[in-house]
């Protein structure tokens, strides 16, 4: 298992790929299966520094394979427990001009991922992304 | 990484990993278009909501006007994540 802090900085998203990018070769994940958790902990890892509820503390992520699926957890010490995995619904129904982009990231990441879980425990957030690997 | 220029037929070209770090540097070109352009995929990796968001709201002010721009070259993930955006039926993807 690889797990590594980061600032609650948008400037940290480099470092956060690297982090997923080094799981990714040493795990050895598709590239379509790497492309999605990039992208699913992004979007949180960013929803997370965007609306930081009164904390600033750093934020967790830990990468596991366990055969062939991979999974990421994000965990941040908050004192309100917040499930951003329930974030804005994306309404496609609007007509294009009216249409924006909240909540987009959010329906896409649910959309690629095979589990998306929410908890909160002992004054932590903890969300988990999985996605099963190519065979 | 991620570079962001319009060549020499307008064409705006993408390269790299288009990501919330980085839409910055997306927005300034695509807001200072002001005409139908054609913007190429063929070497970007990577693209998140962050730029989504940019074409988005770069597509709604070009149609007020009756332009558009145009995405070509796309790799196969980065169209997938267009279709589950809904984004297909946004852009003439070519």
């Amino acid at each position: 298992m690889m797990r590594q802090q980061f600032d609650r900085d948008i400037r940290s998203l480099d470092a956060v790929f690297s982090f997923l990018h080094r799981f990714a070769e040493e795990e050895q994940l598709d590239a379509r299966a790497s492309y999605v958790l990039d992208l699913a902990v992004e979007e949180f890892f960013t929803n997370i520094v965007k609306y930081g509820r009164g904390t600033s503390s750093d934020v967790f992520l830990e990468a596991v394979r366990s055969g062939g699926t991979a999974t990421v957890r994000l965990e941040e010490q908050t004192s309100v427990p917040f499930d951003v995995t329930r974030a804005t619904q994306t309404q496609f129904d609007v007509p294009f001009a009216e249409r924006k982009p909240g909540g987009l990231g959010i329906h896409i990441a649910r959309e690629m991922l095979d589990g998306l879980a929410y908890e909160y425990v002992d004054g932590k957030s903890r969300i988990t992304l999985t996605k099963y690997l190519e065979t | 990484m991620f570079s962001i220029s319009v060549n020499e037929k307008g064409t705006v070209v993408l390269t790299g990993r288009l990501d919330a770090a980085q839409v910055d540097r997306a927005r300034e070109i695509f807001s200072g278009l002001d005409d139908s352009a054609v913007v190429d995929f063929q070497d970007l990796d990577y693209i998140s909501s962050a730029g989504l968001g940019i074409l988005l709201a770069t597509q709604q002010r070009l149609k007020k006007g009756g332009k558009a721009i145009k995405l070509v070259h796309m790799n196969r993930m980065v169209r997938d994540v267009f279709k589950i955006a809904r984004f297909d039926l946004i852009f003439e993807i070519e």
